[in-house]
């Protein structure tokens, strides 16, 4: 699968390349927004990593000219620190996630695969019911069970279940949780969100032999089977 | 800011002298509380500066020995630990950074602000449910008592930072088994919203100067458990209060501890709709 990184800090660029490589991803990257803007009309991404400040021609410019041509791999918007404003214009100028820099590179990766793993399961309707292992989780009743059991959730819990769920075989980090099941866009100090995920790790796991939902040193969570 | 500040007093101190004899007094006065402020602004500027470079030369300080003696070694373990606490040390550093320039920007008004109509009850009982498990914890009792249907124009991530950082303290500096209480009604055109406990409190002296960056009382760098913080967080949720139209007070509790006190000016009837 083949990302283009569009970055013009030469450095930072080199690094992410080489990250996302060790990931197992092939890598083009563009330093300016007119490359970037030829790179990716010779098509061939599965999802643009995109700076909004760019030399040449902006990020955002750039995203929106290729939305315009009806051109859809998911964009992942990188910008500076504290601009609020761009994560409402990044979405606009058709982003798909947006993220400040400086970032954790586990978060990024993190973001990339949710964005590839939505993008391949487009056009399958919206599930009502998902599946992982024993665990069955439906959203119009919002019922949850595992093995046939029935487990009672909080709300809250629930909503971090189906993000889980969404997402699984795959790392969250904790802002994403904040992000999709809060709506708040930056971390408080407190771990809060750990706390909650050890309520849900109590509910789904702990009466059951195999865990389901790990934790990810410095990373964030993943429902996974353990081999 | 400095250089703002020197320039005004060039500009004034030449527009002064045009004035003639007879406003030559005034025109001292105006310049001598010039004169003070801008030795205020510059101290505390200077003091900011002098915090900013201790507080980012003791991480970097542990990381080049760190690294120093890690580099020295064979092991591979040895190696994952040292970067894994390096990574440690720099996320605390942007940390630092981030609310540096955060309130820069707050501050200097460059901060765009999304103001809507928003529940603002709704909002506290949301941050009470994403607190409480973590309260809980910490043995501490975490309650609200919050007015139905309070409505604020405001900005929600905003206000989330405002409670959000309000309750990090109490969760930080309330020792176990104490009693933290968040509370809001109306009174007159202005929202009041409480964070309140009954731990060790603020001394007297320390209420306004607590909201200055890199402030914190001496018992808490001592706090056993880990309890660091910089002491930017309340300077955020002044800056943050005042872009909203409001301020944040300390005060001492009913409950023996300390009162954060944050108004806001309540939303009124023409306000613009809330957000769908
Ligand atoms: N609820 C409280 N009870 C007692 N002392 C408090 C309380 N809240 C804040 N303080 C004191 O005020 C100081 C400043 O708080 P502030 O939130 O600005 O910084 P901090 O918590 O030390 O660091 P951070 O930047 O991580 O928030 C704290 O260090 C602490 O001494
Ligand atoms: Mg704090």
């Amino acid at each position: 699968m083949k990302l283009l990184i569009v970055e013009d800090d030469v450095a930072a660029a080199g690094l992410l390349k080489r990250g996302l490589e060790e990931s197992g991803y092939a890598v083009d990257l563009a330093h300016d927004g007119e490359q970037g803007l030829k790179l990716a009309r010779a098509g061939g991404h599965s999802l643009w990593v995109i700076d909004i400040m760019l030399p040449e021609l902006d990020g955002l410019s750039m995203l929106k000219a290729l939305r315009d041509e009806g051109r859809g791999a998911p964009a992942l918007i990188l910008s500076a620190l504290g601009k609020v404003d761009d994560r409402v214009e990044g979405l606009r100028a058709g982003g798909d996630d947006y993220m400040v820099k400086p970032y954790a590179f586990a978060e990024l990766l993190a973001r990339v695969e949710a964005l590839l793993r939505r993008s391949r399961s487009f056009g399958g309707g919206p599930d009502t019911l998902l599946e992982f292992a024993d665990l069955k989780i439906d959203l119009l009743s919002r019922t949850v069970t595992r093995a046939g059991q029935k487990i009672d959730l909080q709300p809250r819990e629930f909503s971090l279940l189906e993000c889980l769920m969404r997402h699984a075989g795959q790392v969250v980090t904790r802002t994403m949780l904040l992000e999709i099941v809060w709506e708040y866009f930056f971390d408080p100090q407190t771990n809060v969100v750990d706390v909650h995920i050890s309520r849900l790790r109590q509910k789904i796991d702990k009466n059951f032999s195999l865990p389901l939902l790990h934790t990810v040193r410095g990373a964030g969570y993943v429902l996974r089977v353990d081999a | 800011m400095p250089g703002a500040w020197i320039l005004a007093a060039v500009l004034l101190g030449a527009a002064g002298a045009a004035l003639g004899f007879w406003f030559a007094r005034r025109r001292q006065r105006n310049l001598e509380s010039l004169r003070s402020r801008l030795v205020a602004v510059t101290q505390s500027s200077r003091q900011t500066g002098d915090n900013i470079a201790h507080d980012l030369r003791t991480p970097l300080t542990r990381l080049h020995a760190d690294v120093e003696t890690t580099l020295r070694s064979e092991d591979n373990e040895a190696h994952r630990a040292t970067l894994e606490r390096v990574l440690t040390e720099i996320h605390g550093m942007q940390n630092i950074i981030s609310a540096l320039l955060t309130l820069g920007q707050a501050e200097a008004g460059g901060m765009p602000v999304k103001k809507r109509v928003v529940d603002i009850s709704v909002l506290l009982e949301e941050i009470l449910e994403l607190y409480g498990p973590s309260a809980e914890e910490r043995q501490l009792r975490l309650q609200g008592r919050i007015a139905p249907q309070i409505q604020v124009e405001a900005d929600r991530q905003l206000l989330a930072r405002i409670f959000s950082n309000l309750l990090d303290n109490a969760l930080k500096y309330v020792p176990a088994n104490g009693l933290v209480v968040l509370s809001a009604t109306t009174k007159g055109g202005e929202v009041v919203i409480t964070v309140e406990d009954d731990g060790p409190g603020i001394p007297v002296e320390m209420r306004d100067k607590i909201f200055e960056r890199f402030t914190r009382l001496d018992s808490s760098r001592t706090l056993s458990g880990g309890a660091g913080g910089s002491g930017l967080g309340l300077s955020l949720v002044k800056a943050f209060a005042r872009l909203l139209q409001g301020d944040v007070r300390a005060e001492e509790s009913r409950l023996g501890g300390a009162a954060f006190i944050v108004t806001l000016p309540a939303a009124t009837a023409g306000s613009s709709r809330p957000a769908p």
